[in-house]
């Protein structure tokens, strides 16, 4: 394009009122000159004139191309459809108002998923570059998914040794503290972490490499969301103190709301790496793990970088080789968003995303049906457009920007109802969740930031095209002469694309409805089934400092609401792990629990035979094993376990964790199996009981609590916090119960949700369009039964006419169901899914399917009512 | 011998005459239309809804430019004259006709 060709256009663009009065000036002139010359030949003025006109042709149509040729008509035209647009919606403001608040409503519910989906994929961290940020990692084997993390040693040795970075920074991320007695997610970083992110603080400074030598006073630099939380956000909060664990930390920063540190989960302040040697005592200093975060020199490929560091590492004595010696690193992109098992996740997000789509679908379908019916009444005005020289694809065009005008307004309306759903889910998960859950968790509203914008704009304009499409080509297809009379002419009986419409609507509401009922039919099973654990008095105690033991445990003896004290490695609920147990000569892995005597009574697991530790067995030395049901019946099927002898293999001891010492030990009891809901299979065999004491290190502690516990709880945290700064947690046994199933519920509460908005969609949709249909045919209706139709013949008429695409849809959603069940399920990232979830439960088809074809009934029948009511002599007379 | 509208002729002839007829003076539309009709001896008439679409075209592609001057009749006038870009495309257009027409003699000829 020229720049002459451009200053044209803009002076077109920019100066309409002269470009076109040149034009006609300029076309005028020619039909001047051209009588002028007749004129000269002899002819009369007049004639003269008459002949000119003619031979030049119509000057309007002259006019039009040569605009055309401006290059400018189609913001021209754009400007003329909106504006006619605009004139239209003024005319009749309820269906656009009922257009726009229904596309809101589709696009606001899945922006929704969209807004988490971005959380979590796109929404990269608020650093410089991005691009070039990786994380060192060192797979366990080449080509392995699980990996091996470097400790702070060999991060020292790639920052020294490596040169394909610009530069090398180590964290630890969401490391579990008390900050003033409440709970705060910290990173622990490098000195050199602020500055390799380019990143710098909104109030005060980032952290700096004298802050990681010993020496100096403990600092911290908060995230916008530790301010708000610890300090409320003053103004004057650098130089403040904060308990980190009971230790003092000086405030030196505040960092912008964007800035997440790499990590997806928002953390509470960022500390020197130094100073987690103080927070985490069981770990030796220099062994502690960190991630390895360095910025890639720029021109640097990543296989190029890959390969260099690895042959770098195989000569470094410094870093650890796996037993077979091969050694493979790999660069993961670090930006703050999910990098690792994408796959996985996408399988997870996409169907969520689907079905929070599908609103949006209904929602169009109900909307194009309301054109379709808008167009039939439009049908004279768009008549006299076609006959007075518009094309049809002119009207076509001013039909889909008008559409397009809708579907942007709802993108707007879209996105504040997509907040304020958002805001409320947030506010209904606080509400809900156990108060533990949510003190350990922060929950954070998801921003809103510019992908959701371009997400929404890129739904209106999808939306435009789905529900706007059809109808703009339905009602221009119309004969001239008869629409212009107004006759209902039978092409233009837009029946099978309604038919589809609600074909499909059906399909999509018998989808969710079909899942709302396998989630619900799922949740309460895993609600209802015996655990075989006595849950509503107890609670845990985790994670609370070794050296501290000794003054917790007397001060929970001491405690008034505490009845029964119990110690358990690892803590209830919980997996467990295993180890090899040997029988005769047969060896399986069996899955173990070391216990003190007061646990069974504790947490009510019942003894079926033998007898229970005795309270001076504190020790697996003892050599005694209880075990549960499960376990005795398949080692020992049919004969008596009591008395048998099992050898167990000794466990490494790892991390301090309690050992279990190779021998033999004596069966002296069995008990009942303790089931999780979640995880039913695995976990009955979990049953070899070892001895131990609650003053073990490790060991959590489970009590016996009086009253309501979690009352109980709170006070107990509060004196427990003083003695113990950096107590992990204390948990209701309640609610470790209910944790298991609340996955399901979460996902049956938006399945319930998003099916009944599908429902209520699909029904009102349903609704108008039969209520229309019956309008427009009342002439008929009114004859026949002038000519003897019964109402119940008139009845079966209407309702008749939805019953297809009901049939269909019904069973279509009812087979999408089963096929997506069974695609899902075949996927490895769904199998712990597929243990719980009864995908195929026929009750809950049956039941969701019976009740979308009872309620279009309903919704057919309504308006089939009001078609038998039409008096046919009225209608008749109308005539 | 029937009467011909361009640009029935051929497609892109019409810009080819607008540029040749151009070529010496400027002119006004209507000029342009009676130049060609007479030195065809009216063999070619410009269908007067294409030329001026033609030359607004032309104008956009920088070929040709436009300027008001009052014409013999007294009136405003909006002529048209060849830019330095535009003779040069007349050139290559002349030359792609010239090699055209002579193909077609030649077929009509040997064929």
């Amino acid at each position: 394009m020229k720049l002459r060709d451009l200053k044209l256009r803009a002076r077109a663009l920019f100066n309409p009122a002269t470009v076109e009065r040149e034009l006609d000036d300029e076309l005028a002139f020619h039909v001047e000159c051209e009588t002028r010359k007749l004129i000269a030949a002899g002819l009369g003025a007049a004639e003269a004139r008459r002949r000119a006109r003619a031979r030049f042709g119509p000057v309007p149509l002259a006019a039009d191309q040569c605009r055309d040729e401006r290059g400018i008509s189609f913001f021209e035209t754009l400007a003329r459809d909106v504006t006619f647009a605009c004139r239209t919606f003024r005319r009749t403001p309820l269906a656009a108002l009922t257009v726009i608040s229904t596309i809101a409503l589709g696009l606001g519910v899945v922006t929704v998923a969209f807004t988490y989906f971005n959380m979590f994929f796109f929404r990269v961290d608020a650093v410089r570059n991005p691009d070039e940020l990786f994380a060192l990692e060192r797979p366990t084997r080449p080509g392995y998914h699980g990996h091996v993390p470097f400790t702070r040693t060999e991060y020292e040795a790639i920052r020294r040794g490596t040169n394909v970075f610009t530069d090398v920074a180590a964290a630890r991320p969401s490391i579990a503290t008390r900050i003033n007695g409440r709970a705060a997610r910290g990173m622990f970083v490098s000195g050199n972490f602020f500055d390799l992110l380019g990143v710098t603080a909104t109030r005060g400074r980032t952290l700096t490499q004298t802050d990681n030598e010993n020496s100096g006073r403990p600092v911290v630099v908060l995230s916008e969301l530790g301010w708000e939380k610890f300090f409320a956000t003053d103004p004057a909060v650098v130089g403040h103190e904060l308990l980190v664990n009971g230790q003092p930390y000086a405030v030196v920063g505040v960092m912008p709301k964007d800035f997440r540190g790499l990590s997806q989960e928002p953390q509470d302040y960022w500390a020197p790496l130094a100073l987690l040697d103080q927070i985490r005592h069981a770990e030796k200093p220099n062994e502690v793990w960190v991630d390895v975060i360095g910025r890639l020199k720029p021109g640097t490929s990543t296989p190029a970088a890959t390969a260099a560091l690895t042959t770098w590492a195989l000569a470094e004595p410094a870093i650890k080789k796996p037993e077979n010696g091969a050694l493979q690193l790999y660069l993961r992109e670090s930006r703050g968003v999910i990098s690792e098992d994408r796959g996985e996740a996408m399988v997870v997000f996409m169907p969520i995303l689907f079905a929070f789509g599908l609103i949006l679908m209904i929602g169009c379908a109900n909307v194009a049906n309301l054109l379709l019916a808008r167009g039939l009444s439009r049908r004279r005005e768009i008549g006299v457009r076609l006959s007075l020289g518009a094309t049809r694809s002119r009207i076509v065009r001013q039909l889909l920007t008008e559409n397009l005008l809708m579907a942007l307004a709802a993108a707007g309306l879209g996105f504040l109802i997509s907040r304020a759903l958002l805001a409320g889910s947030v506010h209904m998960a606080l509400s809900i969740l156990p108060p533990e859950f949510v003190e350990s968790m922060d929950v954070v509203l998801p921003p809103g930031d510019w992908r959701v914008w371009t997400f929404l704009f890129g739904g209106s304009l999808v939306a435009t095209v789905m529900f706007g499409l059809a109808p703009a080509l339905q009602s221009t297809r119309l004969g001239l002469v008869r629409a212009m009379r107004g006759e209902m002419t039978r092409d233009s009986r837009p029946g099978r694309v309604r038919q589809m419409l609600i074909g499909s609507q059906v399909t999509a509401s018998a989808l969710l409805l079909v899942c709302a009922g396998v989630f619900l039919r799922s949740a309460y099973s895993a609600a209802t089934a015996d655990v075989g654990i006595r849950a509503d008095d107890a609670l845990v105690v985790t994670g609370m400092t070794e050296s501290a033991r000794p003054a917790l445990l007397h001060a929970i003896e001491q405690h008034a609401s505490i009845g029964l004290v119990a110690g358990s490695w690892p803590q209830p609920m919980s997996a467990g792990e295993s180890v090899d147990a040997t029988v005769g000569d047969t060896t399986l892995g069996l899955g173990y629990r070391l216990v003190s005597p007061e646990y069974f009574d504790l947490l009510g697991i019942n003894l079926i035979r033998g007898r229970l530790f005795a309270p001076e067995e504190r020790s697996p030395a003892a050599g005694v094993v209880v075990i549960s049901d499960a376990v005795a019946q398949r080692v020992w099927p049919n004969r008596d376990p009591l008395g048998q002898m099992i050898r167990l293999d000794a466990t490494t001891e790892e991390n301090g964790d309690p050992p279990v010492p190779r021998q033999l030990f004596a069966v002296i009891g069995v008990v009942r199996d303790v089931h999780s809901a979640l995880t039913m299979p695995s976990f009955a065999y979990s049953g070899i009981y070892l001895p131990i004491g609650a003053e073990q290190p490790k060991t959590s502690l489970v009590l016996r609590v009086h009253g309501n516990p979690d009352t109980a709880r709170r006070t107990l945290l509060d004196a427990l916090t003083k003695v113990d700064p950096a107590l992990g947690e204390i948990t209701t046994m309640r609610m470790m119960a209910r944790l298991e199933g609340a996955v399901l519920e979460v996902i049956f509460w938006i399945a319930v949700m998003l099916s009944s908005l599908a429902m209520a969609l699909t029904v009102s949709g349903l609704f108008s369009v039969l209520s229309y249909l019956v309008e427009q045919r009342r002439k008929e209706i009114g004859v026949r039964m002038a000519i003897g139709a019964a109402p119940r013949d008139i009845v079966r008429l209407v309702v008749s006419q939805s019953m297809r695409p009901i049939a269909i849809g019904v069973l279509a959603g009812g087979g999408l169901a089963a096929v997506t069940a069974i695609v899902l399920l075949s996927l490895p990232a769904a199998e712990m899914l597929g243990a719980t979830v009864h995908a195929f439960d026929p009750l809950a088809y049956v039941v969701s399917l019976t009740v979308i074809v009872a309620t279009c009934l309903i919704a057919a029948f309504i308006p089939a009512r009001r078609a038998a009511r039409i008096s046919p002599i009225a209608t008749l007379r109308a005539e | 011998m029937s009467r011909q509208t361009i640009p029935d002729l051929l497609p892109g002839t019409l810009d080819l005459l607008i540029l040749r007829t151009l070529q010496t003076d400027p002119m006004h539309g209507w000029a342009i239309s009676e130049r060609i009709q007479q030195i065809s001896n009216d063999v070619l008439q410009i269908n007067q809804g294409s030329l001026y679409p033609a030359l607004h075209r032309l104008e956009h592609q920088g070929w040709i430019e436009a300027e008001w001057r009052v014409s013999e009749l007294g009136r405003r006038a909006k002529y048209y004259r060849l830019t330095p870009s535009g003779r040069r495309q007349l050139a290559v257009e002349a030359g792609e006709w010239d090699r055209m027409s002579a193909a077609i003699d030649r077929v009509m000829k040997f064929a």
